[in-house]
């Protein structure tokens, strides 16, 4: 888009011109594309039959529903020890889903960083579509796929992260890798390095900082999603969410659903702080 | 050649270093012998015990560093052990061949389900707008507290935004839309109450950011112009932030499109319904086929985010 005054003809009074930041076709365009998408939301409202007069009702009804079903949590439910068994389990399997995809995520993100990729024209393109498809499927779909193979298990849970995550830090991995200062890369090459020593020496060293700091980050973001994969038999405590949901024992829902907001609040802290020590490091 | 120039530079700048590191041992050796004043031994003294403290404090962070890594080790040893050897069942498992062979039923595409997964589809795609829509509409003020510089009332409106922001980001879609199916009934209106719910937290901790990052100066002549709260926050701190914050619209629209694709698991509608159903129905090519169904409509959000993120910048 040119931004800018409109151009003004020599001799002409340039008050009288209103000043837009867009010149004619570029703001014609915009406002088509506001337009169009206030529109298709319009239409979208209209199409799923979403009642926007009950809406006011419902914030009503909200406070309603959880005093009467949802308050009070039972906390004595999330306290014995066969509770925190599962959560000590969601851990792990967030730490293993974790690791295993960032391990997956390294060579997808080299590969797919465009200016280290090994072939711009059939290695790049393969690791994108990749990294891409791990990205676009939902961790939830990922665990159903593994239950429905492997069994119930958190095996299923693992490899499911595994998946997410490979597909989460791959594609920030190729970002940073993209993002380096390829002057000692150029004096790898020329010394005669090869494409591995070229990685190890040129580019790992100015993006470790930076990839300890996803590496927790996904770990984080890992630990999100083990709280829920467990509810189509991946283990972890979503297998306990989702047998009190099946139960309609709404206060041991309100409990542990809790107990995950305080967990993720830990790990969120944690996650931070360890974060902000590696940071501290470069 | 510039390049060998600056390579040669560095290694310079190395050996330098190297020397200097080594400097108080030669000191030391150096000061008896030509028996220099005072001065210089109570410098090299300086150095020698500023390169101990530097080793001691090299030598403590490398063993802080063995024992993380040592722990996280154990840790994976551990975890492998309970989650994938203990908690497997091996013997239902059965060989490589049976998980092949069940991985092997997931082969192949449904075509006769394509005409059915236009509507689920479509309203996949709407919810993850509306609930796009929504969110970003519940973020205004959310994101307004939760700006350290415009925050209206810091004592409580900041903790009260953070912890919305907070709340927000930590409670899975999943779980959101047990909840609204709960408050709202079955069907897309859950799915968007859901999606605005989660898409606030990112929204608005990023749009805070941006306003915490803005440039005081148009802030400032507003104010001396006499313009009150709402126009400071109109023409001062909106232009500044907006191509910003759509991008980051954008990027949590094309979020959503993938988080819409799973609500139907608990009852929020579209495309996730129909993969639950194959999945019951034990159609796996039919699975395979919604899978495709939600990779098109991503992949069609990608590009639409991608041109529109470029509109924005």
């Amino acid at each position: 888009m040119s931004t800018g005054m409109p151009s003004v003809p020599p001799g002409a009074v340039a008050h009288q011109l209103r000043w837009s930041r867009y010149r004619f076709p570029d703001s014609l365009y915009g406002y088509a594309a506001w337009i169009a998408v206030l529109g298709f939301l319009a239409f979208s409202v209209n199409y799923l039959d979403i009642p926007l007069a009950r809406i006011p009702d419902m914030f009503h009804r909200m406070v309603s529903v959880i005093a009467s079903r949802y308050y009070p949590p039972d906390i004595e439910y999330i306290m014995d020890r066969d509770y925190l068994d599962y959560v000590v389990e969601t851990i792990q399997m967030a730490y293993l889903g974790a690791l295993f995809g960032l391990g997956i995520s390294i060579p997808l993100g080299w590969f797919g960083a465009f200016n280290m990729t090994p072939s711009r024209r059939f290695v790049y393109p393969v690791a994108r579509l990749f990294t891409m498809g791990f990205r676009a499927v939902h961790e939830m779909i990922w665990a159903i796929l593994f239950v429905s193979i492997l069994g119930f298990g958190m095996l299923p849970g693992v490899l499911a992260l595994t998946f997410f995550c490979a597909g989460f830090a791959g594609k920030l991995f190729a970002e940073e890798i993209e993002a380096i200062d390829m002057g000692p890369v150029e004096a790898m090459r020329a010394t005669g390095a090869n494409l591995f020593q070229v990685m190890v020496f040129g580019v790992f060293p100015q993006v470790r900082v930076a990839f300890t700091g996803i590496g927790i980050y996904t770990w984080d973001v890992a630990f999100r999603a083990a709280t829920v994969v467990g509810f189509v038999g991946a283990g972890g405590m979503g297998w306990y969410l989702k047998r009190a949901v099946l139960q309609i024992e709404t206060e041991r829902v309100a409990a542990i659903i809790l107990s995950i907001v305080v967990l993720v609040m830990i790990s969120e802290v944690v996650s931070a702080y360890a974060r902000a020590r590696v940071m501290k490091m470069k | 050649m510039p390049l060998v120039h600056e390579t040669a530079f560095a290694i310079q700048l190395d050996h330098e270093n190297l020397r200097r590191a080594r400097g108080p041992e030669t000191a030391e050796m150096n000061a008896p012998s030509n028996g220099a004043g005072t001065d210089a031994g109570a410098t090299s003294a300086a150095t020698a015990a500023t390169a101990d403290r530097l080793l001691a404090d090299r030598r403590r962070r490398r063993v802080g560093r063995l024992v993380i890594a040592t722990v996280l080790v154990a840790a994976v040893v551990w975890s492998v052990d309970v989650t994938i050897v203990q908690d497997t069942d091996w013997k239902r498992m059965g060989s490589l061949a049976n998980v092949l062979e069940a991985a092997g039923e997931f082969v192949g595409v449904d075509w006769g389900l394509f005409p059915d997964l236009a509507k689920p589809a479509l309203e996949t795609f709407m919810i993850a707008c509306l609930g796009t829509l929504l969110g970003v509409l519940v973020c205004i003020p959310v994101a307004w507290f939760g700006a350290l510089n415009i925050t209206p009332f810091k004592p409580v409106t900041y903790p009260l935004a953070r912890l919305m922001m907070t709340l927000s980001r930590s409670i899975h879609e999943i779980v959101w839309a047990l909840f609204f199916v709960a408050v709202v009934g079955l069907g897309a209106m859950a799915g968007i109450f859901a999606l605005a719910m989660r898409s606030i937290g990112f929204i608005a901790k990023m749009s805070a950011e941006a306003i915490e990052d803005i440039d005081p100066g148009p802030v400032e002549a507003i104010r001396a112009v006499g313009g009150n709260g709402f126009q400071v926050l109109i023409y001062a701190i909106l232009p500044q932030v907006l191509p910003q914050i759509l991008g980051v619209v954008v990027f949590e629209w094309e979020i959503n499109i993938r988080r819409s694709a799973v609500l139907g698991l608990v009852g929020a509608g579209g495309l996730g319904l129909v993969f639950f159903r194959q999945m019951n129905t034990f159609n796996f090519p039919g699975v395979t086929t919604v899978l495709l169904a939600i990779l098109g409509i991503i992949l069609i959000g990608e590009v639409v985010s991608h041109f529109a993120r470029k509109a924005a910048i």
